[in-house]
This record gives C-alpha cells, sequence and structure tokens, in this order.
C-alpha cells in the first residue's frame, strides 16, 4: 500500500526524512524518526506524523513475518498510531487509508487468532487476539454483526479441542476447553449441528473414558461408582445428539452415535432403533 | 466416538471380581483359568483378551475361548452364556452339574432357570443376580459377601 500524505510540515526535517525511508521501504529505519515527529510540537497534532507511523509499524510488522505472535506490539501500535490520526483529522484527509490499517490490522489479529488455537498452550492469547480483531472492526463498521463470526470462531476452538482431546488420549484439559468452546456456540445458535455433534461426542466419550481407563481388578462397588459417573455423562451427551437428529434425521453420525449411547446406557431397544433407522439409510 | 464399547469392559470387571468371590474345585486350581464364551460378541471377546494378558487368577493364566456352541474338550471355570445363546443354559447347566463352572448369563429370569450369575441392567447401569443355589449345585464354594453385593434370587 502506497502512503501518501500532504507535506504541510516540509520544513521539519524528521517527518522529511521518515517519509522518504518509508518510500525506500526502509521501515524500521523510519521508526525511530517517528518516535521524534509523534513528540515534536510542530509535527504531534499533525494526523500525517500518526499516520505515517502507523504505516510504517505495520510494514515492519509485515516484514517480521506472516504470522509473527513476538512481535505483535508493533501491529498494536500500528493500530493506536492509526486511531490518533483519524481522531485528529479533520479533514479526512488520511480516513481511508487509516482504517484500511485498521482494517487490515484487524484481519491479521482474527487470522493469529485462529492459527493459534492450534496450539493448546495458547488459547488464552488467542482468545485475546479474536477480541481485538472485534474491537478494531467495531471502529471500521460500528454495526457490524460478530454473530457469525463468534459461531464461527468458537466452533473452530471446539472442533479443534475435542481433536486434540482424542488424540492426547482423551486429556481433560482439551476436553474442558471444547465444551466451553461449543456450549458458546450453542448460546448464539442451539441449532448448530456440528456444535450439537461434537458436544454429544464429547460427553459420550468423556463416560467412555472413566470406563476405558478403570482398571480390571476394581470393587465391585467402586465399579458401581464408576458406572454411575460415567452413565450421567452418557445422559450429559444424548440431548444434543437427539437435537441433530430432529434436526436432521438423516443425519448418519447422529443415528450412529445414538446407537452408542443407547447402547451404553444399556438400553438396547432404542440402540437396535437406530441401528435400524441407520441401516435403512444406507439401503436407500 | 471412540472406539470401545463399556458395556464390554464392565462385564470383564465383574468377571474378573467374580474369580474372588468363589472357590473352584481342587482338580481346576492348576492349569490356565478359562473363561468360556458360548456365542458373538467381539468387542466382549477383544476385551477378555486383553484383561487376559495382565492378569491372572492366583497362579493361574486367564484363557478365553470362544465358540457358539459347547465344546466337549474345553474344561471352563467360568461358561459366560451370551443372551444370543440363552436357549443352551438348560443342557449346559445339566451337563456342568458339579463340575465347578461357574454359569453367567444375560437375560432376565435366567438366575432362577440355571444360572448362578445372570447380569441385568437396572437404571442404566449393569447389575447382577446372584442364585446361591445354582452356585453350589455348580460345585462351586461361595462368600456370602458377593449376595450383599448382588440382587439375590435365592
Amino acid at each position: 500500500m502506497l502512503v501518501i500524505w500532504h507535506n504541510q510540515y516540509a520544513q521539519n526535517d524528521l517527518l522529511f526524512d521518515a517519509q522518504k525511508l518509508c518510500n525506500e521501504k526502509n521501515y524500521e529505519q523510519a521508526i525511530p524518526l517517528l518516535e521524534k515527529v509523534i513528540v515534536h510540537p510542530e509535527t504531534k497534532g499533525d494526523p500525517a506524523s500518526w499516520h505515517i507511523r502507523s504505516y510504517a509499524y505495520l510494514q515492519t510488522y509485515k516484514q517480521s513475518g506472516p504470522t509473527n505472535t513476538a512481535k505483535i506490539s508493533l501491529l498494536d501500535t500500528a493500530i493506536s498510531s492509526a486511531l490518533v490520526s483519524i481522531s485528529l483529522d479533520s479533514a479526512k484527509g488520511y480516513s481511508d487509508n487509516n482504517y484500511a490499517f485498521i482494517k487490515n490490522g484487524a484481519a491479521t489479529y482474527y487470522k493469529l487468532g485462529t492459527i493459534l488455537l492450534q496450539d493448546s498452550l495458547n488459547t488464552g492469547k488467542s482468545e485475546i487476539f479474536y477480541q481485538k480483531y472485534k474491537k478494531y472492526t467495531s471502529i471500521i463498521n460500528p454495526s457490524f454483526d460478530f454473530k457469525q463470526k463468534d459461531i464461527e470462531y468458537y466452533n473452530t476452538m471446539g472442533s479443534i479441542f475435542a481433536d486434540q482431546y482424542m488424540r492426547n488420549n482423551f486429556d481433560q484439559k482439551h476436553g474442558d476447553i471444547a465444551k466451553m468452546a461449543l456450549l458458546k456456540v450453542l448460546e448464539l445458535d442451539s441449532k448448530n449441528i456440528s456444535a450439537n455433534i461434537n458436544l454429544g461426542i464429547l460427553y459420550y466419550n468423556q463416560g467412555a473414558t472413566l470406563m476405558r481407563m478403570m482398571d480390571y481388578d476394581v470393587d465391585l462397588s467402586q465399579l458401581d461408582v464408576i458406572q454411575e459417573n460415567a452413565k450421567k455423562l452418557f445422559k450429559q451427551s444424548l440431548p444434543f445428539m437427539i437435537k441433530v437428529y430432529e434436526l436432521d434425521p438423516k443425519a448418519e453420525k447422529a443415528l450412529e452415535s445414538l446407537q452408542g449411547i443407547y447402547s451404553a446406557l444399556l438400553d438396547e431397544e432404542k440402540a437396535n432403533e437406530f441401528k435400524q433407522k441407520k441401516e435403512a439409510l444406507n439401503k436407500k | 466416538m471412540q472406539n470401545f464399547d463399556p458395556n464390554a469392559k464392565v462385564k470383564a470387571v465383574f468377571l474378573y471380581n467374580f474369580t474372588r468371590y468363589f472357590e473352584w474345585p481342587e482338580k481346576m486350581k492348576s492349569g490356565n483359568f478359562i473363561i468360556h464364551i458360548i456365542g458373538t460378541n467381539n468387542s466382549l471377546s477383544g476385551e477378555l483378551n486383553r484383561m487376559a494378558t495382565s492378569k491372572q487368577v492366583g497362579n493361574q493364566k486367564l484363557e478365553i475361548k470362544n465358540s457358539t456352541s459347547l465344546d466337549a474338550t474345553i474344561k471352563p471355570h467360568i461358561i459366560f452364556i451370551l443372551s444370543e445363546s440363552s436357549d443352551m443354559l438348560k443342557d449346559i447347566s445339566a451337563k456342568y452339574k458339579g463340575k465347578g463352572a461357574l454359569i453367567v448369563t444375560e437375560k432376565g429370569g435366567l438366575a432362577k432357570s440355571g444360572s448362578a450369575i445372570n447380569f441385568v441392567a437396572i437404571d442404566s447401569k449393569l447389575k447382577f443376580e446372584y442364585s446361591k443355589t445354582n452356585a453350589v449345585k455348580a460345585g462351586l464354594k461361595t462368600s456370602e459377601e458377593l449376595k450383599s453385593l448382588a440382587i439375590a434370587v435365592d
């Protein structure tokens, strides 16, 4: 993106030099000059100073790598500079570019937020970045409805962590994150098929894991307690899978899962009912 | 969903526990401890075979046999008659009377028809009916403690 601004303060050598460095793509070298420009009495109130600062930081961040979270403060500074420029820019001479910078920053935060979801150690950071995406998108478009984005983001989080839960030998930490995310999706859209399926499977798997981890020589009174706890989880999985079945009676995954859940609950009649429904579906 | 049958695991745990509550005749305390499944349940067979790799009964190694009909060459310590094979209970209990085989079934009412243990589903949990009379008829010494953990039928 080219930066064009009115050179009202050409007498200020620092601003001129910084602009020149930016035009030569020497953004990192321009930054020390711009730090002086934004405190200089002649240029600190000029929207151009903050605008070019925003641009220099944004480009420096991009040069650091497309998904660099270690240098994220550069992006923060770019966006905050654009916001100062907007607040000073009564003539709106820079507003299109300033808003474009913010939009670019917001998109980067969204991208980073989804990338960080892949790393269970960075879920918190991912959510912070996602909230920043929302905050900056609201500035560009105050009436933006985030519902679909929230559903998409938390569904992605839920799916990834439900998968991680399975891959990491049913580690509870991953299961809890998946559950939290998927319940958020259902708060926004109770008919969301993917979230209902994943939650149903998650609760079932938690119950099954209790059984799977039990030693063969656990005594009979303890076996009863484990069965009781697993039963509660199987029962918790049921309404989510029934919801999917109600929304889409031909969803094979729901039919298969309902067969498994009812079987785990020792309701063979119901388990057979869904087994037959699945077989009938496959015959068609 | 994970490829795992919770009910098969629960049945395996029950079967292993039963080995603590009965005493088999002296002549059956050597060689492998045999659990013979009559009928087809791949999940259960798999689970019991997994159990056999890590557990034993006293000094006896666990061995799992599986068939759809009686096999006279097998001298089982436990015979588990699956639901689908329940019709065979009468013949099996007659044939193994006094021979020290714990007969386990999984269909309503069978503890009153010859098996010593019968699995039943109560409130979505697996429990078991226990017939001390049938266990004694089978030639096993029984434990009073088991009665307190079971649904006694006699």
